[in-house]
């Protein structure tokens, strides 16, 4: 029963979660598919619901798991629903199409990966307190997924597979605000989650309106309004 | 909660200016309660932030008030000091007289113009300029610039179905927001010395910059302040945009909204800089004297009686210029009596021409409303139509002549001492600066005044040229009223100058550490002196007693001696050419067309004369002139840079690929390097 209430071993389990939330990123920065990516941003949002409930646990804060609970029923049940009936609704090719090939892609999230670790670096503080010790490793996989998120946003050409990226770049937001000050105040906490579900309803509604106007969710066709 | 009265009435203040927005909007579809509550709320309004002021300005320190919102980085803050005060107490004032115009001015407008949007617009102007004079750091002070900025471009532009107004907002806005640029990037220099964005912290701060720092931020801070008060070759919105708003806004525009850019200076050069360098004072002055002179050259080739008055508050921006420059350059040389002397004369000539320029822009506006035109040449005659219009506009065409003893004459006689006074300060060659200045102001007076023999003649003497000015109608009571509050002001502020300037003490004292106005006056307090050694003295209210004895002893000797008062008409010499009219009387061209010539080099005239006859030359049936003066700004400085601007934007078209793509990729690569340089720098 010691183990479970010691801080230390908290911490180990974190890192390994924020690891796996990582693999999960970079797999879903290789995969082809938009429903498989769907699925693998649910099970990143359970991983970090988990993360959350956690780190509620091993540090008694006990708000945290009000956050793990919306976490949990936002971004692993409701959004990806949503998502996915968009998805049949629109009855589109089932690939994404990368402007960068899968391999570089994998590549350069790799490359992100490093580039996150090297800024969260300069924020480890001299040996201290606790939230630091917690904070160095999940913090660099929290700037890790928001780099990598932002790159799949340039990645990918069409609308609803840009929301799928903007989401996981949320989720990295939400991996540095539980891991370093474990987490925000409850009302930010709310109104990001929130904004979340707004923003994918309204994301779909455009999606769709987008594939009305051009017949294709390809927004590079959007060059066209240029003047 | 024991608050100051000054604060508790400024809050007052600003809340009648808020109830009068609000009320605007909730009036959208009713013109009439729209044009009451929008227009009667700021001349309460105004009243209330006119006793703010006085209390504030009798205060001996400063009062403080943080509004209720804002962050705690970014706090909501106002100071109602001395200097803010003053500037406070022109702008009420000059509320209260335009506000009471509005009244009845757009009483006819209320079928084609949206009084909602121009009520709405109006006390946001009015709100804004209160808290751009009274706030007491830069982000707040950013946000009641930019607000006011905004709120004057929708004035600006009202009658936006006209292509000028469309045109000269558009203008307003884009060299507006040039100085906004200017003044964030000296404001942010300064917080960086600073530590924090508070005025109070910036006082004396800039001089403890490096210099080179010290010279950009002073540059920049002028040429952000400059644009918005009009300083040449920054000044080419002005005469367009003034002009084209309703002429209750113009005055308004004219009279404070330019002194926005005089407050911002007056706050720069005598707060935040404690000595600035030589060269500064000398910029400024040197600047003043061409601002000043500019404008009247400009204005005396004005036919359009609002543009004429626009082009003359360029010119009076440089008179307060030169003000402002002297007290540098004196301060640079260490003679703080002589500087706080030309600070008072600059400071003291701010608020004479908010008076004069608000009355003679609602006069404008009355002649425009009733003849219909703003062209001068169709005008003529109105003085006997419109004899209240007539003599008001006459006491502002005196006051802003210079002419004793009305206020123009005052300030502008204290920049003079202080211009002499300046040679014998320095042995260096910077002494010649003075005379040089001095003598050009001079010829800006006097250019001045013929310009305003010529707005006066024209528009108010000899026989109506136009139907519509022979149909003219006096303006209603509340315009006015109006007009008649400014013209006692500027009569006040001529015959009380000895004891108006008891007002600058607190000033001059927060600004250099002394007070002037006891060595200012002389005689009992009758007469003002220039408290310099070998410094003359007058008597405005004794010129006054002098000029209005003469005129009763000229009126008695009339009565006494002459035999007949009867009027006797007849027919005007007309050379041998019969059927001349009234169109054929001197006009407002020909007045101007020496000063044409003799400023040619300026002007480069253009003129084009067809005559049509049948018989000989001499027995022309029609002719036809036409007569343009080149746009000297526009052409030779605007136009190279504006070709430079769009061939720079067309090179950069390259990177705007309109793909969603690229502009993310721009912005992740941005992130990226901006993170490992912070990282790594």
């Amino acid at each position: 029963m010691h183990t479970f209430q010691d801080p230390q071993f908290g911490d180990k389990v974190v890192t390994l979660m924020a690891a796996l939330v990582l693999v999960l990123q970079i797999a879903m920065a290789g995969q082809g598919w938009i429903v498989t990516n769907i699925r693998i941003f649910a099970a990143q949002s359970l991983l970090l619901a988990a993360m959350a409930g956690t780190i509620a646990w091993f540090n008694h804060a006990t708000h945290l798991y009000i956050a793990a609970a919306l976490t949990l029923l936002v971004k692993v049940i409701l959004v990806p629903i949503l998502l996915e009936r968009l998805v049949e609704r629109i009855d589109i090719r089932r690939e994404i199409e990368p402007i960068v090939n899968v391999p570089l892609s994998v590549l350069i999230s790799g490359g992100l990966t490093l580039v996150g670790y090297i800024i969260a670096e300069s924020f480890q503080r001299p040996q201290g307190a606790g939230p630091a010790a917690l904070g160095h490793n999940a913090l660099a996989v929290a700037i890790s997924l928001f780099l990598i998120g932002f790159f799949m946003t340039i990645n990918r050409r069409k609308a609803l597979t840009q929301v799928l990226a903007l989401l996981c770049l949320e989720n990295g937001l939400f991996l540095a605000a539980i891991s370093l000050t474990y987490g925000m105040p409850l009302i930010v906490e709310l109104g990001v989650l929130f904004d979340v579900l707004v923003a994918v309803l309204v994301l779909g509604i455009l999606v769709y309106r987008i594939r009305e106007t051009f017949e294709s969710m390809d927004v590079s066709r959007l060059r066209r309004l240029r003047g | 909660m024991n608050l100051p009265v000054a604060v508790a009435l400024f809050r007052l203040g600003l809340v009648v200016y808020l109830a009068g927005a609000a009320a605007a909007l909730l009036a959208w579809r009713r013109p009439r309660a729209a044009r009451l509550a929008a227009f009667g709320a700021p001349v309460l309004g105004g009243l209330v932030q006119l006793a703010a002021s006085a209390a504030a300005l009798s205060r001996a320190s400063a009062a403080v008030w943080t509004l209720p919102w804002g962050t705690a980085l970014f706090p909501w803050t106002v100071r109602l000091d001395p200097l803010s005060s003053y500037f406070n107490l022109a702008l009420a004032f000059l509320t209260v007289a335009v506000s009471l115009y509005s009244l009845d001015y757009l009483r006819d407008m209320e079928e084609n113009w949206n009084l909602g949007a121009l009520g709405f617009f109006y006390n946001l102007l009015l709100l804004s300029l209160t808290l751009v004079f009274t706030a007491a750091n830069a982000f707040f002070f950013l946000i009641a610039w930019e607000v006011m900025a905004l709120a004057a471009f929708c004035l600006v532009a009202f009658e936006h179905q006209k292509e000028e107004a469309r045109s000269a907002g558009v203008l307003f806005l884009i060299m507006s927001h040039a100085g906004t640029g200017m003044l964030l990037a000296a404001f942010l220099m300064l917080a960086t010395a600073a530590g924090n964005l508070n005025f109070a912290s910036f006082h004396r701060l800039a001089s403890r910059l490096s210099p080179v720092e010290q010279g950009v931020v002073f540059l920049l801070f002028f040429l952000g302040f400059g644009v918005k008060a009009g300083v040449v070759p920054l000044h080419i919105w002005l005469p367009d945009a003034h002009p084209v708003a309703p002429s209750n806004i113009s005055a308004l525009m004219s009279g404070i909204v330019i002194k926005t850019g005089i407050y911002g200076m007056a706050r720069v050069f005598f707060d935040f800089y404690g000595a600035p360098p030589l060269w500064a004072g000398t910029l400024v002055l040197a600047a003043g004297v061409v601002t000043a002179l500019v404008g009247v050259l400009y204005a005396l080739m004005e036919h359009d009686l609002k543009r004429l008055l626009a082009y003359h508050s360029i010119e009076n921006i440089g008179i307060i210029l030169i003000g402002f420059g002297a007290a540098l350059l004196f301060r640079a040389l260490g003679h703080a009596n002589l500087a706080a002397l030309a600070l008072v004369a600059g400071l003291y000539h701010t608020l004479n021409h908010a008076m004069f320029k608000g009355l003679l822009f609602l006069g404008a506006g009355s002649v425009l409303h009733s003849t219909g035109t703003r062209n001068m040449e169709q005008m003529g005659g109105l003085i006997r139509r419109m004899p209240a219009t007539a003599l008001f506009f006459l006491i502002g065409a005196v006051a802003i002549s210079g002419l004793p003893p009305l206020n123009g004459f005052v300030s502008e006689w204290l920049t003079y001492q202080a211009l002499l006074a300046g040679f014998g300060t320095t042995e260096s060659l910077t002494r010649l600066v003075f005379p040089i200045a001095g003598s050009l102001l001079a010829l800006t007076a006097a250019l001045a005044a013929a310009c305003f023999v010529k707005a006066f003649a024209i528009p108010f003497l000899a026989l109506p040229r136009s139907d519509a000015a022979r149909s003219a109608e006096e303006a209603p009571l509340a315009m006015q009223a109006a007009m008649g509050i400014l013209a006692a002001a500027c009569i006040a502020l001529g015959l009380g100058a000895s004891w108006f300037v008891k007002v600058f003490d607190p000033i001059t004292e927060q600004a250099l550490g002394i007070r002037i106005s006891a060595s200012l006056q002389a005689g009992r307090g009758f007469a003002l002196s220039a408290g310099a050694p070998h410094s003359g003295t007058v008597s405005t209210a004794g010129i006054a007693l002098f000029l209005v004895s003469l005129g009763a002893a000229a009126a008695y000797l009339v009565s006494r001696f002459a035999r007949s008062q009867r009027r006797s008409t007849g027919p005007v010499w007309d050379c041998g050419l019969p059927g001349l009219t009234a169109e054929n009387e001197y006009t407002a061209t020909a007045f101007s067309k020496p000063l044409r010539m003799i400023f040619s080099v300026l002007y480069r005239p253009r003129r084009e004369i067809q005559a049509e006859y049948e018989v000989s030359p001499y027995y022309p049936k029609a002719i036809r002139f036409e007569s343009e003066i080149e746009p000297t700004f526009e052409k030779h400085v605007y136009g190279p840079l504006k070709d430079w601007i769009l061939g720079v934007a067309k090179r950069m078209r390259a990177i705007q690929a309109g793909s969603v793509h690229a502009y993310l990729a721009y912005i992740f690569v941005t992130l990226i390097l901006l993170l490992l340089f912070e990282v790594r720098g």
